[in-house]
């Protein structure tokens, strides 16, 4: 597919099918609305399952620890590896942190800015996803010894989910990037382009930051339960 | 500009010249331009090659994973990494061999999706596609393999009861079969009308021309389908022995096929959030211009609730799923009580997606009950507030009654009464609903034409589903009948005399609308009364049996309640057969001798029918302007319900 051809779509998720059909203008800035909503909806919508799939896990914590059964919610000692944990929160906020900066970035129409936010917001992530695993190779207990070490797996569990979801949303919106950057130039920058594709974009760099904070905040959250309190 | 949405009513009095189409698509090259033949097209059959591929480098990566274990810890005995991982990439190649995949994995270097080419071809069902149209009906006959799968193990359970003592098969295979037809026919009850008659009727009834994320959609399907694989997986591995409400400890000691039930529902369940994900948006911000809320069909707020229910209890079944699958290969302890875990936990969370599960079943069986009195009673919905109201009133409570299935164990008694209560507000809103109905039927002259016959027959049944509902959520009697046939009555008349009765009126309805033809009525009419006679002769006995304390899931019962159980059987069996008529009705009129259906058989207002028959591949050659509620029956002088060719198109500046 050529370069005209995707400027000329309206943007991801946009069949192209057979049948000829020709739209007003009016149909198209109307669907290219409904389009920039349903990405806005649709983070909103995500942060929704996500969030009560944590509940799930922090029900279970709160639920095992309140239990206790044979006295084995989580024995003296216990505690996964506090530097891999800070290690990761620290590296997740930084991602997040970067890819608001990014986004605003964009909008400001500095690409170069933005592209480079966005990289490092990847590369953060990753090193995140990779000390997430390796924590799981240097864990000090069983994982089936205690209540605690059980919601420790499913939290990193869930977690490893959450980062390569997150990963994968960033990374793709750079490489569109990449593709469309020398069309996004030649109308004004991505920031200010009127190109659908520009405008589906901007929609999903901004849905793509509001969940890079929203897991922030649950890392922040689970940071918590699992090496402080 | 753009198309102003809020503008409901008004029409300009001077039509001036619409604006001119200037934008044109280019049609894409012929179907398989490239002379590829039909077979090496992804499809189905690739999906399966992938399937048996996933599942064969899964099982081997288990094995070596598994290699190194001095012995095999689990309770089941079997290397549960290799079954879990077998299962897990067996699902992953079936979505990346039918195409689910492509272009996910193309974005990552930037790529944009691949044309979609449409076809005539019939082989369009057996791919993967993102028409609404098409996923629709690919649906319809995935639920339906579900539903006939899991009707003959039905049939081999009421074969079983037949005696009370001399048995067909052993106690093993009794529960397993139990819980295979548990789990079957629950998860295709979650997706029996959202998956095709959402998928289908949505887009067109609120006058957009696709869903919101056609690829999130299809995908749904393929996730669906790839959940029947793998739970009928279950069967060969072994079975499980807990029913489709998979308690630990059992399920921590349960064979192979426990691990084939928790894959198997994380799988359909990631495919029930992404199917209410897509509709929730579509509705949200693909409504036509005029289509306010107050303007949107009854079954549409129905549908919109369910997949509400659907992207946020479910999400809690697919985490409830993942620990499981951790206890049983990792070794975690989420829920063997004596490692610090505890099995209540596996009955709060999955009760927690379980209760609201039960209105995913519930509310669009009312949406299509709703939604086609009004057409056969020729008067506006009663209360059409009240209803959108109810629904997600059900919708929000049924967060807050899950304990109430722990009301034997789990359950701190001093919390029994709240949930009492709250249960038993639950049927405040659900009356709002039963009642709108009762009073579109009020003084009505009703038309009983077949769909309008299994509303009625849906609207009995449900009544003494609900209000054994209502007895069962009082914890003297909940504690009394727990476990008994009179609970498994009890939701049979609600699922499969609610929720079955009135997806068989929606089937007779709209099967004009999608195939351009004519359900026979009165092999229709024979269907429903076969149908609900038997139903209601099968079921009504186990009310009776279980109150005498016959328990559920157990292969043996007093030999004093053969009579009823032998008559429940027979009846089941009559009802299986009732299942028949409605085949071979279906395959006669619509495949083997087609009568060609009116444009509007019914004479409905509804926006699906307005617009062409077979619907176009775009649903609307332009984006209608609502102007009217689809339920101005007795008003002969009504505006239409849209405007299917607005001149000119509804501008607005753009905010």
């Amino acid at each position: 597919m050529s370069q005209t051809d995707i400027v000329e779509d309206r943007g991801p998720g946009v069949e192209t099918p057979g049948h000829a059909l020709t739209e007003t203008p009016e149909e198209l800035a109307y669907e290219l609305r409904a389009q920039e909503g349903s990405i806005w909806t649709g983070t909103r919508l995500l942060m929704g399952v996500a969030i009560f799939t944590y509940a799930s896990l922090a029900f279970a914590y709160f639920y095992l620890r309140s239990s206790d059964s044979f006295a084995l919610w989580r024995p003296a000692g216990i505690t996964a590896p506090t530097a891999y944990g800070a290690a990761i929160m620290a590296l997740m906020i930084a991602a997040a942190g970067l890819a608001v900066l990014s986004t605003r970035r964009l909008k400001s129409n500095q690409a170069v800015d933005f592209q480079v936010a966005g990289w490092t917001t990847v590369f953060c992530g990753l090193i995140a996803l990779g000390l997430q695993i390796l924590e799981l190779t240097h864990l000090p207990f069983f994982p089936g010894s205690n209540g605690y070490s059980s919601c420790f797996i499913g939290w990193a569990a869930i977690n490893i989910g959450t980062i390569v979801g997150s990963l994968y949303w960033s990374e793709t919106l750079l490489a569109r990037f990449l593709r469309l950057r020398r069309a996004f130039a030649e109308e004004g920058g991505a920031s200010s382009s009127p190109l659908p594709a520009a405008r589906l974009f901007r929609a999903n760099a901004d849905g793509c930051a509001a969940f890079w904070c929203f897991v922030a905040v649950s890392e922040i959250f689970f940071w918590l339960l699992f090496y402080v309190i | 500009m753009a198309i102003d949405i809020s503008a409901e009513t008004a029409r300009p009095s001077e039509p001036t010249e619409p604006s001119s189409p200037v934008v044109g698509r280019t049609p894409p090259p012929p179907f398989r331009a490239g002379g590829r033949p039909a077979f090496l097209e992804q499809s189905i059959l690739t999906a399966g090659i992938g399937a048996v591929v996933g599942y064969l480098f899964g099982h081997w990566v288990g094995n070596m994973i598994a290699a190194g274990y001095p012995y095999i810890s689990g309770f089941s005995g079997q290397n549960d990494d290799a079954i879990v991982l077998g299962l897990a990439f067996g699902a992953f190649g079936w979505l990346l061999g039918v195409g689910a995949l492509n272009y996910p994995l193309a974005k990552i270097v930037g790529r944009e999706p691949a044309p979609e080419v449409e076809s005539a071809n019939w082989t369009k069902y057996l791919r993967f596609t993102t028409d609404h149209k098409v996923v629709g009906i690919q649906y319809f006959f995935g639920v339906f393999t579900f539903f006939f799968t899991g009707g003959l193990l039905a049939m081999a359970i009421r074969t079983e009861l037949l005696y009370p003592t001399n048995h067909l098969i052993g106690p093993g295979t009794y529960i397993a079969i139990v819980g295979e037809h548990g789990t079957i026919m629950m998860m295709m009850a979650s997706s029996l009308v959202v998956g095709p008659l959402g998928n289908y009727l949505v887009p067109l009834m609120i006058g957009s021309r696709r869903t919101a994320f056609p690829r999130v959609e299809a995908s749904s399907f393929w996730l669906f389908t790839a959940g029947y694989l793998v739970i009928i997986c279950a069967l060969p591995l072994g079975g499980f022995p807990t029913g489709w409400t998979g308690y630990a400890p059992l399920q921590t000691q349960g064979a192979g096929g426990m691990d084939a039930y928790l894959v198997g529902f994380a799988v359909i369940g990631l495919g029930m959030i992404l199917a209410g994900f897509n509709l929730i948006v579509t509705i949200i911000h693909y409504r036509a211009p005029g289509m306010s809320w107050s303007r949107l069909p009854i079954f549409v707020w129905s549908i919109l609730a369910t997949s509400a229910l659907l992207t946020l209890a479910t999400p809690t079944l697919v985490a409830a799923g993942l620990f499981g699958i951790l206890d049983r290969t990792a070794q975690t302890a989420f829920f063997v009580t004596e490692r610090g875990g505890s099995a209540f936990l596996w009955e709060n969370l999955f009760w927690f997606f379980g209760h609201p599960e039960v209105y995913i079943m519930a509310l669009p069986g009312f949406g299509i009950v709703s939604e086609l009195l009004p057409v056969f009673c020729r008067k506006p919905l009663f209360g059409y507030r009240v209803a959108a109201a109810g629904m997600f009133g059900v919708a929000l409570l049924s967060f807050f009654v899950w304990q109430h299935h722990l009301f034997q164990s789990g359950i701190n008694p001093d919390m029994r009464p709240l949930f009492m209560l709250t249960t038993e507000l639950i049927s405040i809103p659900t009356g709002f609903i039963y009642l709108v109905t009762l009073g579109t039927l009020w003084k009505a002259r009703m038309r009983f034409d077949v769909p309008m016959l299994f509303c009625l027959g849906m609207l009995f049944n449900f009544l003494i589903g609900g209000v054994t509902g209502v007895f069962l959520s009082d914890v003297p009697v909940d504690v009394t009948v727990h476990g008994s046939f009179f609970v498994m009555a009890h939701f049979h008349y609600t699922i499969m005399g609610g929720l079955v009765f009135a997806m068989f009126a929606g089937i007779y309805y709209w099967t004009p609308k999608v195939t351009g033809r004519m359900l026979n009525q009165k092999w229709g009419k024979i269907h429903f009364w076969t149908m609900f006679i038997f139903f209601n002769m099968t079921f009504f006995p186990l009310f009776i049996v279980g109150l005498l304390g016959q328990p559920r899931r157990v292969f043996e019962y007093a030999s004093n309640l053969q009579v009823w159980n032998d008559f429940s059987s027979v009846s089941a069996f009559c009802l299986g057969a009732s299942f028949l008529i409605f085949v071979g009705n279906f395959l006669w009129t619509i495949i083997i001798d087609p009568h060609p259906a009116p444009d509007n058989p019914w004479d409905s207002l509804g926006l699906e029918w307005q617009t062409a028959t077979p619907v176009p591949y775009y649903n609307f050659d332009r984006i209608p302007v609502i102007t009217n509620d689809p339920y101005h029956y007795s008003e002969p002088d009504a505006a239409p319900v849209a405007d299917l060719t607005p001149v000119p198109p509804r501008v607005a500046p753009t905010p």
